[in-house]
């Protein structure tokens, strides 16, 4: 009798023991995924997440990620538009890299920008595949809808600036590395990002201009037609009409040119990621790095002589809100500083490096979308695979454009406009905008533009310079995984 | 017969009985059989009663006994002995030893075992004399008692820790400290701390898989069990024990060099005295920093304790205080503790017991790096007197200073430099650091711990049947640690600089047990066996609050702040194991042990918390064989090997222990947090900015890992006991393998994934070594007793795989100086790397070689290893490992008469440390500019100069050899001193440290001292607190 009684107490204290709860404690001093996302609320508090990846951090640190705020490195600094305070062809420095097209897979912001925009993608998977938990079908809904638009967002741009990308569209572990080495066709990877844009243009409610909007979701969705492959021109112009036309909110171009950059959430804003300065973690650092040694560079992201030129000559009053001649250089070579991201609209006194606060944290929201840019990707989808238009429609929006900048506009039934126009266009009014460079290849003009400017600048471009690295790091994991990763041509394997 | 003679028989005996069962008093003397010395401290005992005593220093006893009364003479490693009294008054007796004193009982976890039948890798050290070893920390005593294991003291602050490795270093986890298990109950490794060695009975380390993994999961560093006093029947006994000593710090010569001996070199070599050499004699200070800071200290202890009790019930209960002032300036350790254990039989098949043990510590610390203060130069005088106050220039920005004012270097710009005994001649920057006096910020900041730790059980145990137990155990052990760090006003003369923090941690951690035992003979066989279960929890807190903003230094608590702030979160960990073990023996000829054990743990992930911990052991006693059973020459030989699995959950990602030297409030809840549940994804604040507002949403912090296992070691371990020429020569050999795999590592992965880095299973450690442990009695007679025992201990240390990190290179060291370290498979897991030594820059081109005392150029010249003419990344190579190849340890113990004498000599060789204090002491920082010669050339190939720190100039040998312990002792017999109704008393003296012999490179304090840091970039110290020497007197009384 007794062993039994003694095997019973040991037989009750196993199963006590093995009880699931016992082992697996709940942490009290932090939520986490699993016991988090559990409402429509807190998954809203989780698309919070997913923007705060894109607004990246204003810390210096490499092992942090800066989102949206390099992205002038892999594209703008890529384009005829920018390049370092003191170009030099001989520079090795990651930033340097850039200009002279000598870049490498060991690149910190091509890493950096891979991995921000991954994290992006990450954070939307995760209230993706936490949407079972919502009960409300409207709400689900808006809630999807916005994820996707984020990460369709994301895919959008890293399948333009590297090609053919892992898919990744569901939260993965570390040991599935198959999933995270294998590079998908990009057409597969446009599938999932019209799929889920078109999602965001069915679904989005939000109205606010630092969020998905529904203008927003159709002025990127209509951009995405516009690079696919083949493009869809008429559903982009659909679209591009839908988001003019559109009246909640209504948009509408600033009459002054500087208000755009200076008067955050603007008429003519659609999408902007919001900053706020002074405060670490909700301030950016570009503002700083594109003056002279007011952030941690010397200088980069400043005007080539090139963009110089072309808003001297098709600018028109925007021109003298695009750049400025930095006060400091004077007496040596001409150096000219982006000034559409002034920190807090502030000129930086005589020498334009003497700021008020902490011009290193500082607030200017990022304009991703704004009216002139759909205006101009109206034009551009209604001329379709021709070189020029005469279509009234495209002659109005583009008019729009040219008025506002008190640039020559062009008469109905009469003009037309030229393809080499519109990509003119859009350079000048959406300079140092980070476009250029995906205007380029959407125009299929970045070959022989950037050739031209190579030589022009004793720089070392070739048409592989058009698709970035996979970034080295990821290559050298994809190794020791079995599932090694190709490097894109023209970089090191 | 029939029943009335029996009847009559009865009453005869009675009668007779009554008649003959007179008290009496016998006395004798209790010797051994083998060499006829006598024995003391022998249980006798008067059988089936509660009367009895011990035998004193004499082996003689004395004891009131009735005739027919029977004496049972007990005696661990001998025979017991059964004397029925007749009329004798007087008893010699005689024990024989035990079979080569081989049926001792050694824990070996969750139970006990012969000796002759072990299979595993044990080593027992018994508490003969280490708690007469002046030390304030059980396991400072352990140094060189234990082969295979590694007591290093890596931080010589009073209270501080020593690194213990036990078969060398195996986990990346960070943690490789080995299980610390004090009378059963599993506690933190910091409860060595507030033990007190006058309370132990014995240690027992674990060393081998096999032994270990009975422990499972907490087995992988190896084990030492710790037995402490139980309460004994009889006469209820008092002890009481104290000892009192100094303590000196061993200084450096290399950094001891005074203005004088700097005046003196330039002399020797026939200069004339540098200007600031000159000036810097004027100031009328002249002493190295480590004068002032090594200012010596006092240890004192006293225990007391009471031990009795009778055959049902036993207790013991003690009280203990030490005060343990180290060798530096204001570093100090006070414990304060109390013990109560008592066990009781209620009846035939019930027993019951419960043990207790708080202690409170207090430690003020040493509160700045040392090398950081004591790089000063040796003219720096504390305090300005209106002496010293003559050298600063009124007409100056220093001119308000005033007597008593701290002094500082860049304050004396004055001198009489021209002889005209005007002190009037400016010469600036004599100094090199216009910081605040280094007395000033070690004794204007405050850092203590004060630490509350307890630990204690309730058992019950049930005979079920003869063989068989059943045992329930609750034990715990609760920890409440604050710590302080005030920096006050002055200390860096800035009030707005001055700040506090406070750190509150508590852990409590209990644990259920529940075990059957069953030990039983049949015939020849002898079988032991255990299962049971066993579940823990440990619950965790943490804060911190930080003030700034201290006006003055009135109130030095956080209380004083004007603004504080702070963090403060809890965890737990959980787990659950199902432990089995069978020990057979046959004829105890052939042994044979196997166990299994099961461990869950709440830290990994839902699929993966349990892990399987297998292990088997065999031995052969081969003296038993036929063929050696009547060996006059072998008298024991024993062949073992085993082979186990262990493992380990201790992760260590980010955290940082805060008992480290050094460490503050690196914890936060993002990393410990990840550490504890690995298999989570964690969330943060994630904030965004919308329409202008801050609005917070959460996002991860890391990325789970639901596949995160169980570290795993296995390891194999052949060895062989022996025993010859009457057991005079002694000893065992062991050689081990142990391999790790499945390390815990924070290893980079795909940015996919959403993160750069996840906690990941990868790499393969390995270690590998020998175990020598030889014990001889090279003299026994009544009169002169001479033992020796020498233990040595060789370990290889091999990085076997570690994936994509392999041949990594990453730095560490200062913010300013930051050598290279490299990992690369096949070679020891640290590596330093870096140039090696070419030559010294000559003096000619040095700028003003002679300014600051004891300078050295910051650079030299490196070797061009393969030649191309340039010197990059390809002149690099390995240049040396931290990791002790050689440790050995050789006692001599003699008795001759009262009087006993020991002395240990323990050495350690083959690992290199990386001294990066010579930066700092050489103000290699602050004189490495070159200029022209006499000839008006400059120095040749500067392309190979470079900065000493990158170089083999730091790394240096930490072999060393030390006198660690002498003692010796005089016991007053027991004629004198039992008319004062003393049984015992005991004194002696010992030293520790008295001689310690470093290389001749190294210019430390000492060469065990090592910095915390990750296993990967292990072995650099700055100069490290110093080894201490103490000479102490003491005594043991016991009535």
């Amino acid at each position: 009798m007794k062993y039994k009684n003694y095997i019973a107490i040991i037989l009750i204290g196993s199963f006590l023991s093995s009880c699931s709860d016992f082992l697996e404690p709940a942490p009290s001093s932090s939520l986490t995924t699993s016991n988090y996302f559990t409402t429509a609320a807190e998954l809203e508090t989780g698309l919070l997440g997913v923007y705060d990846a894109i607004q990246g951090s204003s810390d210096r640190d490499r092992d942090l990620n800066h989102g949206v705020q390099y992205e002038f490195y892999v594209t703008e600094m890529r384009s005829d538009n920018t390049s370092s305070k003191t170009p030099d062809s001989e520079d090795a420095s990651d930033a340097g890299q850039f200009e002279n097209y000598t870049l490498r897979s060991t690149n910190l912001f091509v890493r950096d920008y891979y991995s921000s925009y991954f994290q992006v993608i990450y954070r939307a998977n995760v209230i993706l595949g936490s949407l079972g938990v919502v009960t409300d079908p409207d709400q689900a809904a808006a809630i999807e809808a916005e994820a996707k638009f984020l990460r369709g967002y994301a895919y959008f741009n890293l399948v333009r600036l590297f090609g053919d990308l892992p898919l990744i569209d569901r939260v993965i572990s570390p040991t599935e590395t198959e999933i995270q080495f294998t590079r998908v066709d990009k057409n597969l990877i446009y599938d999932l990002i019209v799929s889920d844009l078109e999602t965001a243009v069915a679904g989005v409610t939000g109205t606010s201009k630092n969020r998905a909007s529904k203008a927003a979701a159709k002025s990127l969705l209509a951009k995405v037609y516009l690079s696919l492959e083949s493009p869809e021109y008429l559903k982009a112009q659909v679209l591009c009409e839908e988001v003019i036309n559109s009246s909640s909110p209504a948009l509408s171009l600033q009459s002054n040119f500087y208000n755009v950059f200076y008067s955050e959430g603007n008429s003519e804003v659609i999408w902007a990621i919001g900053y706020q300065a002074g405060l670490d973690g909700e301030s950016q650092l570009f503002s700083s790095e594109w003056l002279n040694a007011v952030g941690v560079s010397s200088g980069v992201n400043y005007a080539t002589t090139d963009v110089k030129a072309a808003l001297d000559a098709m600018g028109g009053n925007r021109t003298q809100y695009s750049y400025r001649l930095d006060p400091l250089t004077v007496t040596g070579t001409n150096r000219y500083q982006v000034t559409k991201y002034l920190p807090e609209g502030n000129t930086g006194g005589v020498n334009g490096n003497v700021f008020p606060g902490t011009p290193r944290n500082a607030g200017n929201d990022w304009i991703v979308l704004r009216l002139s840019d759909v205006l101009l990707m109206h034009v551009e989808a209604i001329m379709g695979s021709a070189n020029e238009t005469q279509a009234d429609a495209a002659l109005i929006s583009f008019n729009k454009v040219r008025s506002r900048a008190g640039m020559p506009t062009k008469t109905l039934g009469v003009d037309k406009i030229e393809k080499a126009e519109l990509l003119d266009e859009r350079r000048v009014e959406l300079a140092f905008e980070n476009h250029r460079f995906f205007d380029l290849l959407r125009f299929k003009a970045a070959q022989s533009v950037l050739q031209a400017y190579s030589d022009a600048n004793n720089f070392d471009f070739q048409s592989t310079d058009l698709l970035l690295p996979i970034p080295q790091n990821e290559i050298n994991l994809s190794r020791s995984s079995g599932t090694e990763m190709y490097q894109n041509p023209g970089f090191l394997q | 017969m029939n029943l009335k003679n029996k009847l009559a028989l009865v009453a005869l005996l009675l009668f007779s009985i009554a008649v003959f069962a007179q008290n009496k008093t016998v006395t004798g003397v209790v010797v051994s059989a083998t060499d006829n010395i006598p024995i003391p401290g022998v249980n006798v005992i008067v059988m089936n009663t509660t009367k009895g005593t011990t035998t004193d220093f004499d082996g003689a006893f004395k004891l009131d006994v009735k005739s027919g009364d029977a004496l049972q003479f007990s005696y661990i490693g001998f025979v017991t002995q059964v004397v029925v009294i007749k009329d004798q008054k007087t008893l010699s007796i005689s024990l024989k030893e035990d079979l080569a004193t081989l049926d001792e009982v050694v824990v070996i976890g969750y139970g006990v075992q012969k000796k002759s039948h072990l299979t595993g890798a044990i080593s027992k050290v018994t508490n003969e004399s280490l708690d007469q070893i002046a030390t304030s920390r059980v396991d400072d005593a352990l140094i060189g008692q234990v082969s295979g294991v590694n007591i290093q003291a890596t931080d010589g602050q009073a209270g501080a820790a020593p690194t213990i490795t036990i078969r060398g270093v195996g986990s990346m986890a960070g943690d490789s400290t080995p299980l610390i298990v004090v009378d059963g109950i599993i506690v933190d490794s910091s409860f060595l701390g507030s033990l007190n060695m006058n309370n132990v009975e014995s240690f027992e380390v674990l060393k081998d898989a096999a032994s270990s993994s009975i422990y499972g999961s907490k087995g992988s560093n190896g084990i030492i069990m710790i037995t402490m006093k139980s309460g004994v029947s009889g006469k209820t006994r008092v002890s009481y024990s104290t000892f009192t000593g100094v303590k000196t710090a061993r200084k450096s010569e290399a950094y001891g060099t005074t203005t004088a001996d700097w005046a003196q070199k330039q002399l020797d070599a026939g200069l004339e005295l540098s200007l600031y050499t000159k000036a810097q004699l004027q100031i009328g200070t002249d002493r190295a920093w480590q004068d002032v800071f090594f200012d010596n200290g006092t240890i004192t202890n006293h225990a007391i304790s009471v031990r009795g009790g009778n055959d049902k019930t036993k207790f013991t209960t003690s009280l203990n205080y030490s005060n343990d002032e180290g060798v530096m300036l204001r570093d100090n350790f006070k414990k304060y503790g109390a013990r109560i254990k008592v066990d009781s039989e209620i009846n035939d098949k019930f027993k019951i017991g419960a043990n207790f043990s708080p202690a409170y510590t207090e430690r003020v610390r040493f509160s700045e790096s040392i090398y950081n203060v004591a790089r000063h130069q040796p003219w720096l005088p504390i305090y300005h007197t209106e002496e010293t106050l003559r050298f600063v220039n009124q007409a100056g920005p220093y001119s308000y200073l005033q007597v008593g004012d701290y002094a500082r270097q860049d304050h004396f710009t004055v001198f009489d430099l021209l002889g005209d005994d005007g002190i009037n001649d400016i010469l600036a920057n004599i100094g090199n650091s216009s910081n605040q006096n280094p007395y000033a910020r070690v004794n204007e900041r405050d850092r203590e711990d004060k630490k509350f730790q307890l630990y204690g059980s309730f058992y019950g145990q049930y005979n079920i049947t003869e063989g068989l137990n059943f045992s329930s155990t609750l034990s715990g052990s609760f920890n409440d640690t604050k710590r302080t760090d005030y920096l006050g006003t002055l200390a860096r003369e800035q009030a707005s600089l001055a700040y506090m923090e406070e750190i509150v941690q508590k852990e409590n951690y209990v644990i259920f047990d529940n075990f059957f035992n069953y030990n039983k003979s049949f015939g020849k066989s002898d079988i032991g066996a255990t299962l049971g279960t066993s579940i823990e929890s440990r619950n965790f807190f943490f804060s911190t609050i930080t003030g700034t903003g201290y006006v003055n230094d009135a109130v030095k608590q956080i209380a004083g702040a004007t603004t504080r702030t702070g963090d403060a979160f809890e965890w737990q960990k959980r787990g659950i194991s199902y432990v089995s073990r069978i020990n057979y023996a046959y004829d105890s000829k052939y042994l044979a042990s196997f166990s299994m054990r099961r461990d869950g743990s709440s830290i990994f992930g839902s699929d993966y918390k349990y892990g399987n911990f297998p292990a088997a052991s065999i031995g052969w006693n081969i003296s038993k064989e036929n063929f050696l059973r009547e060996s006059s020459f072998v008298n024991n030989l024993k062949f073992r090997a085993s082979y186990g699995v262990t493992g380990n959950d201790r992760l260590n990602t980010g955290s940082v222990d805060p008992d480290s030297q050094g460490s503050t409030s690196t914890l936060s809840s993002d990393n410990i947090l990840i550490d504890y549940y690995p298999y989570l994804s964690l969330l943060a604040p994630s904030a965004y900015v919308d329409n202008g507002s801050i609005v917070t949403g959460f996002s991860a912090l890391n990325v789970a890992n639901p596949e995160l296992k169980w570290e795993r070691l296995i390891e194999i371990n052949p060895g062989l006991d022996f025993g010859i020429l009457k057991n005079k020569i002694t000893g065992s050999i062991d050689w081990y393998r142990r391999t790790s795999d499945q390390l815990l590592l924070p290893n980079p992965i795909s940015v996919t994934t959403g993160f750069g880095s996840a906690l990941v299973n990868l790499g393969e450690v390995k270690n590998e070594g020998w175990e020598l442990e030889l014990k001889t009695k090279n003299i026994s007679n009544e009169k002169f007793k001479w033992n020796t025992t020498l233990l040595a201990t060789t370990n290889k240390n091999t990085l076997v795989d570690f994936a994509d990190s392999a041949g990594q290179i990453t730095q560490n060291g200062t913010p300013s100086v930051q050598p290279e370290w490299t990992n690369i498979e096949g070679q020891p897991i640290s590596l330093f790397y870096g140039f090696v030594v070419d030559k010294e820059v000559p003096l000619e081109f040095r700028d003003r070689p002679y300014r600051h005392v004891g300078a050295e150029f910051g650079f030299v010249y490196v070797k061009d290893l393969n030649g191309d003419g340039v010197l990059d990344d390809e002149d690099k190579t390995v240049l040396g490992d931290p990791y002790p190849e050689l440790i050995w340890s050789f006692t001599n113990e003699f008795s001759i008469g009262n009087f006993d004498l020991s002395f240990m000599f323990q050495g350690s060789h083959g690992a290199e440390i990386r001294n990066l204090a010579d930066h700092y002491m050489f103000s290699n920082n602050n004189n490495v500019t070159l200029v022209a010669n006499s000839l008006g050339e400059t120095a040749p190939n500067q392309q190979f100069l470079i900065n000493k720190y990158y170089t083999s100039s730091m790394v240096q040998d930490a072999s060393y050899i030390a006198l660690r312990n002498v003692n010796i002792g005089y016991n007053f017999s027991k004629d004198v001193i039992s008319k004062f109704g003393i049984t015992g008393l005991k004194i002696y003296a010992t030293g520790q440290n008295l001689i310690y012999k470093t290389a001749d490179n190294y210019t430390g304090w000492n060469p065990e001292a090592i910095d915390k840091a990750s296993p990967t970039q292990y072995g650099y110290q700055l100069g490290g607190s110093p080894i201490n020497s103490t000479v102490s007197l003491g005594l043991n009384l016991d009535f």
